[in-house]
């Protein structure tokens, strides 16, 4: 008894618990659904929903208060205001992304407890990426994003699609995470044994062994842009968007991009300060190559989630921007409020792309062909998010670009603004192009009209209009957000100023 | 040198050749099988190697989960894969030029690095230092667990939810589903009511 007490004082001297409540209550909830699957043999799944829910809800209040009170404690864990905003949008993607996917994962007839599993773990692996700072934590943590995201883009294990993405992002995301590993052990050897990235700033001797610096930083790189999918590590995000199945991709584009930029920003400004220059080029370099890629083969896509797997690497490449201009009074306000601005955007085109693969279970473009004549409410609300990606004035998109735009003209880095300002044009055209086609009458109506009715009344026998409800709650919070947050705009920005360390 | 230092200089030049060969036969052998063992050569001499530079924790640990547990089962896959005879194609395209080229280019920035490092740590100062701390007799397994349970405690207990993850993750798609007995059933039941359709008729003759 004696021991036990010795031990958890000793255990509260080193980690403060209330700092980790919010990943505490995400991991008793975790549990909480792995026994009351067990204890119900799989019947009544809603449940376990319903408790991913309550769990992700009570943690974002307690999140919520603890950012208000602002409870500053050192070691394995910061929880200065950037870090604590990042677990806060990851909590958000959570919620909405797992709002989104009820209805699709009831229909497509495979067992449902596993789910909410892995959608938590994969939070959780999220909120402790962009807490940690220390580099035995991140990399513990980024393996458990990626280990889950590639049981979840495997879920549905009939669909030949499905396999071969989690395979694709399996076998690359390992190769990069080893590279990853690679530039740690650099910084550890350099360092003289020290895993705290403060310590390890300390103890380096940046100016001796400068070319070494150089190559870690260069893997480091590699392994981040993995995640964030920038230039040349892009190639497996197409693939394996479109082989997931839909709720599962919307929750990849938000959240692990949502980590990995949290990563990526801590590791780049706090270990490589003195070598600004040097990974300023290159990451400037990348995000410009990124912005013209994802934004010009995007035009030629056929398939829905393929040209938004493409446009969300160019959205990476204007909010590595956002990055670069990063500064003393502004912090990294551009880069968090575009990412906020971002999530409800993506997450919003997602759902409408679920309740259409729901009704018609297709995925090609063409398809959408005349939808005003059928479903209004969807088609108008795909309108809102597409053009609130697009950054057309009105809604919160154009004002997220105008904001990070501005910003890095501000901080001198005029090829890429320009370039931004350029790929962004290009990117109108092919929204404009999906809502053109669906504002517009088809060739031949009797086609795709006969398919959506089908459809609809076999889907609506099956789950009840409870359920249904829920897509479309997420479809109505993502819409409010995406049009009414260019009107709250400078709130959210007051918030995400004083973000710089 | 005296004789002490002779014989570790002895022991590491035994060692580091077997790894060499190790990986070089990993990646050069046609047979899959023949590759797979030499991975297990390449394991024990790496826990050999740490062996001799006194991590009795990782050598034991090395050779139960690398050589005892991940080895076994590449071997085991290698084994139950139906292996086809791999005709060795000896066309070298671009690809293997720039990955040579890249290749070697890391591996001398590397062996420089190493030399600098050399004459950095052996002067004399950081020889006192590190004899100083008096590496040798600490309990090296009782250091591990209390750094463990102090300050790596987090990535410890999310290593552990991993591997719960992992688990659930690696049966979820390899287990049979209700609705595959479904179809077995409907299987069965098809083949009984053809078997009927075809004997009925003989026995009502």
């Amino acid at each position: 008894m004696n021991d036990i007490n010795s031990f958890l004082s000793r255990l509260n001297s080193t980690i403060n618990f209330s700092t980790i409540l919010p990943e505490i209550i995400l991991i008793v909830g975790l549990i909480t659904i792995v026994i009351t699957d067990l204890v119900n043999k799989g019947k009544n799944a809603i449940f376990l929903y319903k408790i991913f829910l309550v769990s992700t809800l009570v943690s974002m209040g307690i999140l919520f208060y603890q950012l208000i009170s602002v409870i500053a404690f050192e070691d394995l864990y910061t929880n200065n205001i950037f870090n604590n905003l990042f677990r806060f949008f990851i909590l958000i993607c959570s919620f909405i992304s797992v709002l989104l996917s009820v209805d699709y994962v009831l229909c497509s007839k495979i067992s449902l407890a596993e789910f909410p599993l892995f959608k938590i773990s994969a939070g959780l692996g999220g909120m402790i990426l962009s807490c940690a700072t220390d580099l035995i934590t991140i990399y513990v943590s980024l393996e458990f994003l990626a280990l889950s995201s590639c049981f979840l883009s495997g879920y549905t294990k009939r669909d030949i699609r499905s396999n071969e993405a989690s395979m694709k992002f399996l076998l690359m995301s390992g190769a990069s995470s080893s590279s990853l590993l690679y530039g740690f052990s650099l910084l550890y050897g350099f360092s003289d044994g020290q895993v705290q990235l403060d310590n390890i700033i300390d103890k380096i001797l940046f100016s001796q062994y400068l070319p070494t610096i150089c190559i870690s930083a260069a893997f480091i790189l590699a392994g981040t842009a993995f995640k964030l999918s920038l230039f040349p590590f892009h190639q497996w995000t197409p693939d394996v968007y479109e082989g997931s199945p839909t709720p599962v991709v919307a929750f990849f584009s938000v959240t692990s991009k949502v980590a990995a930029l949290s990563l990526f920003t801590r590791l780049f400004r706090l270990i490589f300060p003195y070598l600004s220059n040097e990974w300023h080029i290159v990451v400037e370099l990348l995000a410009i190559s990124s912005m013209i890629l994802g934004n010009l083969i995007a035009v030629t896509q056929r398939s829905f989630k393929r040209m938004l797997a493409y446009s969300s690497i160019s959205q990476i490449g204007y909010v590595m921007i956002g990055i670069l201009a990063a500064d003393l009074e502004n912090g990294y306000a551009s880069m968090l409020t575009y990412t906020f601005i971002y999530i409800f955007m993506n997450l919003g085109t997602f759902a409408r792309i679920t309740l259409f693969s729901l009704r018609t279970g297709t995925d090609n473009i063409r398809d959408y062909a005349g939808l005003y004549m059928k479903d209004p409410v969807l088609t108008f609300s795909l309108v809102l998010c597409l053009l609130s990606l697009g950054g057309i004035p009105p809604l919160s998109g154009f004002f997220g670009k105008l904001y990070l735009f501005w910003h890095g003209w501000k901080a001198g880095l005029y090829i890429s603004v320009t370039v931004a300002l350029v790929t962004s044009v290009i990117s109108i055209y092919y929204y404009l192009k999906i809502i053109k086609l669906m504002l517009t009458k088809t060739t031949n109506p009797v086609d795709t009209l006969k398919t959506y009715e089908k459809q609809k009344s076999l889907v609506s026998s099956v789950i009840s209009t409870k359920l249904k409800s829920s897509v479309e709650m997420a479809m109505i919070l993502c819409a409010l957000a995406s049009t009414l947050s260019g009107l709250f705009m400078d709130p959210i920005i007051k918030i995400t100023r004083n973000t710089f360390f | 040198m005296n004789l002490s230092e002779l014989i570790h200089e002895f022991i590491l030049a035994l060692i580091e050749p077997g790894i060499l060969v190790g990986s070089i036969g990993t990646v050069s052998f046609i047979n899959t099988a023949n590759s797979a063992f030499s991975l297990g050569l390449v394991f024990t001499c790496i826990s050999l190697l740490y062996f001799a530079l006194n991590a009795d924790f990782i050598a034991a640990a090395q050779l139960l989960v690398y050589v005892g547990a991940i080895n076994v089962l590449i071997v085991f896959a290698v084994m139950i894969t139906d292996q086809s005879v791999s005709s060795d194609s000896e066309k070298r395209g671009i690809g293997y030029f720039t990955a040579l080229g890249a290749c070697s280019i890391l591996f001398l920035t590397i062996v420089c690095i190493f030399h600098k490092i050399n004459d950095f740590y052996s002067s004399s100062i950081h020889q006192s230092e590190y004899l100083k701390l008096n590496l040798f007799e600490q309990n090296d397994v009782q250091n591990i667990g209390y750094q463990l349970l102090n300050k790596f405690l987090v990535p410890f207990e999310l290593a552990s939810l991993l591997l719960l993850v992992a688990l659930v993750g690696a049966i979820n798609p390899a287990r049979d589903e209700d609705e595959g007995k479904d179809i077995a059933e409907n299987k069965k039941n098809r083949l009984f009511l053809q078997l009927h359709l075809v004997i009925s008729p003989h026995f009502s003759k």
